[in-house]
């Protein structure tokens, strides 16, 4: 049975302080195979550990743009109609591949005026450290 | 009474909250501090007033600076116009004991923040330069810490002697709180907390 998920719809449902449905993105080796191979980005930076670490990394890291991919899409998860007007992103330190991470996301400012809502949206890892935080700016229906 | 000694505004390049939100934030989902100090990024922000805000939401709200030290980045309190002139807040490579002398000598203080944190902390650099003089208090806790740093923070205070303060670090809404300082009287104004510093007597304290 699919996953339900709570949704919203209009700008009058949105809460100040309300949570987004936590995410939980694909970070597998083959996801950002995957990625790679669509956006023409082979580096082994993103496809393969063993390439990463002659890189000086601690292992493959999932590409900016994918991460802020998954932002996105936990956006419109929760809010199918929003427009996401930006995602501003600030990347702290990797996102690495085949290691668990989770999104979460709060509603942080409520313009009623611009029927646009603030998040704030934090990538942790499974020891609880930020490795990437931003705000978005959504725009939802009246 | 407790306040994050370490938060950034929408005046920092990299901070993304603005004030207001931060107040509605600790208010709607009772972050247990009674206000916050505002420490932007290489500059003090002398326009902006927010005393509407502190009263609006009975919360304390004070200014001070982070600037960039050969040790790594370093929170400032009780910043004045005499102060400001006395080096440049822009730039990153300031000399850290110079920067302690001046706050010294115009009844501010100087605090290493995240100290544990590689390249921008005081411990990767103690190898290269030696001890600093004149340091008394340095960030042992962290809000945006990962892995250690904490733990080799703390072990440095330790070591040195030092007394610790923590801050959240914020640089979105709702990472304020997370880590902070408490004082065991009432601080409101940046003259209080220079006071209340210079009396070390205070704890760091951790949510996380």
């Amino acid at each position: 049975m699919a996953e339900s998920i709570p949704t919203v719809n209009a700008i009058a449902d949105v809460e100040f302080g309300g949570e987004l449905p936590a995410f939980t993105p694909d970070t597998s080796i083959d996801a950002t195979r995957r990625f790679g191979q669509h956006v023409g980005w082979n580096t082994p930076r993103f496809t393969d550990h063993d390439g990463a670490r002659k890189e000086g990394l601690p292992g493959a890291i999932v590409p900016g743009v994918m991460s802020q991919g998954f932002l996105g899409a936990m956006i419109h998860r929760w809010a199918p109609t929003a427009e996401i007007v930006t995602i501003d992103t600030v990347f702290r330190a990797p996102v690495l591949v085949d290691q668990p991470h989770k999104i979460t996301g709060v509603v942080t400012d409520i313009d009623e005026d611009e029927l646009t809502v603030e998040i704030d949206l934090t990538v942790t890892n499974e020891a609880g450290e930020t490795r990437v935080f931003g705000t978005a700016t959504a725009k939802l229906p009246s | 009474m407790i306040l994050d000694l370490h938060t950034h505004s929408i005046k920092s390049d990299d901070g993304r909250a603005k004030v207001r939100n931060y107040c509605q934030w600790v208010r709607t989902r009772n972050i247990p501090i009674d206000g916050f100090v505002l420490t932007e990024h290489r500059q003090f922000d002398f326009e902006s007033d927010y005393s509407g805000l502190a009263s609006d939401f009975d919360l304390v709200i004070l200014k001070g600076a982070e600037v960039e030290t050969e040790y790594g980045h370093v929170l400032v309190y009780g910043v004045t116009e005499p102060l400001y002139e006395t080096f440049d807040f822009g730039s990153i490579g300031l000399p850290l004991e110079e920067v302690i002398e001046h706050c010294n000598a115009h009844d501010a203080v100087a605090a290493p923040c995240h100290p544990g944190r590689p390249r921008v902390g005081m411990s990767a650099h103690l190898a290269e330069h030696g001890v600093p003089k004149g340091v008394r208090i340095v960030e042992i806790y962290n809000g945006g810490s990962r892995g250690e740093e904490d733990a080799v923070a703390a072990a440095m205070a330790d070591e040195l002697g030092y007394i610790g303060i923590g801050g959240s670090d914020s640089h979105i809404v709702s990472h304020i709180g997370r880590c902070a300082t408490e004082f065991p009287e009432p601080v409101t104004t940046e003259a209080e907390l220079v006071a209340a510093l210079k009396s070390e007597r205070f704890r760091a304290i951790t949510t996380r």
